[in-house]
């Protein structure tokens, strides 16, 4: 596994005041670099995000998840010692021991990517609600027939790619779709990847932050649209 | 001259004003210059656009001018939304650019919000 602080975790966040630090600073505790990516909120994320040990970059508007990625990406390949990138949400839904699954995953296989799933055996599948799961199968379907890529969680926003991949990835969805555009950039990169078990946590406040099955028509028409210029 | 002639041709040379002074680009000028030009004549002879209409094969010419209409707007919606793309891409990149450039580093106060 490579050195800790060769390892840099970006985290997208919108108005997560409350949950941000307590996100934050477990992982910088393991040794972990962390840069949260403010899009444009109005409450002290920022501040929080600082105070438990981050480097915050912030966005003036809110431009979406994709965007905010897209920054942490372009910062992290400015760290000269920076080797791998993790993708990491904001809410709380997500834990380190994850990140620790990704890494191994990575370190193990040699690959280019490692990919978070929660339905993989060792990964608490189980508690994933009824409702999300139907929904998720249906993505992942979806994800299989248009990639090719043999995933069994499509829509996970844990992720762990090496440096120089990251590089060569042509993102350009601001908003939610680019969990699909990062799939099908790996397929016609032909980047070797792996799964990953990991856990998510569903609280009240991850399920009322997170997406709605109508974001998932909205997804599609992103896109289907994205070709036009 | 009807009342709604003269209510028409008030309306449009009002856009045309407003327009000129608007845009500056003289492609844009050309197409109001000729929107006026086809539009005048149009509300003074509305007979002239059945000519047209009957040479093309449509049945009144209000139906022809209805169909470029048509033709007209999804033409604009279509440069528009490319318009509106292209701004978006703009905006992003002058966003990340900006956040880019003044990361604020842990322990320290920060930048003041600008």
């Amino acid at each position: 596994m490579p050195d800790a602080s060769t390892v840099w975790i970006v985290i997208p966040a919108l108005n997560e005041a409350r949950t941000i630090g307590d996100v934050v600073a477990p992982l910088v505790a393991r040794g972990w670099r962390v840069v949260v990516v403010d899009d444009g909120s109005r409450d002290a994320t920022a501040v929080a995000a600082r105070a438990a040990g981050g480097v915050v970059l912030r966005h003036a508007l809110n431009l979406g998840q994709g965007a905010s990625l897209r920054t942490g990406f372009a910062f992290v390949q400015r760290q000269r010692d920076a080797e791998i990138v993790v993708t990491y949400d904001a809410d709380g839904q997500h834990q380190p021991d994850s990140v620790a699954a990704l890494l191994d995953v990575l370190g193990r296989s040699g690959g280019d990517v490692a990919l978070g799933s929660r339905f993989l055996d060792g990964s608490a599948g189980a508690h994933v609600p009824a409702a999300r799961r139907a929904l998720l199968r249906l993505a992942t379907v979806f994800t299989r027939v248009t990639t090719g890529l043999h995933v069994t969680d499509a829509h996970n926003g844990l992720r762990a790619f090496t440096v120089p991949a990251v590089a060569r990835l042509r993102l350009t969805h601001n908003r939610m779709a680019h969990a699909s555009e990062m799939l099908s950039e790996i397929a016609r990169l032909g980047l070797r990847y792996a799964e990953a078990p990991v856990t998510i946590r569903y609280t009240d406040y991850s399920m009322a932050k997170g997406q709605r099955p109508l974001d998932a028509i909205v997804i599609l028409w992103d896109i289907f649209t994205a070709g036009l210029r | 001259m009807l009342r709604i002639q003269v209510l028409l041709i008030a309306l449009l040379a009002a856009l045309a004003l407003y327009l000129f002074r608007l845009r500056t680009t003289p492609r844009d000028r050309l197409l109001y210059v000729l929107m006026v030009g086809v539009g005048v004549p149009l509300v003074l002879f509305p007979d002239a656009s059945n000519v047209v209409a009957h040479a093309v094969g449509i049945g009144r010419g209000a139906d022809l001018v209805f169909y470029l209409f048509i033709i007209f707007s999804l033409f604009h919606f279509a440069t528009s939304a490319s318009r509106i793309r292209q701004l978006e891409r703009q905006l992003t990149q002058l966003v990340q650019d900006r956040a880019l450039a003044v990361p604020d580093l842990p322990g320290t106060q920060g930048a003041s919000r600008a």
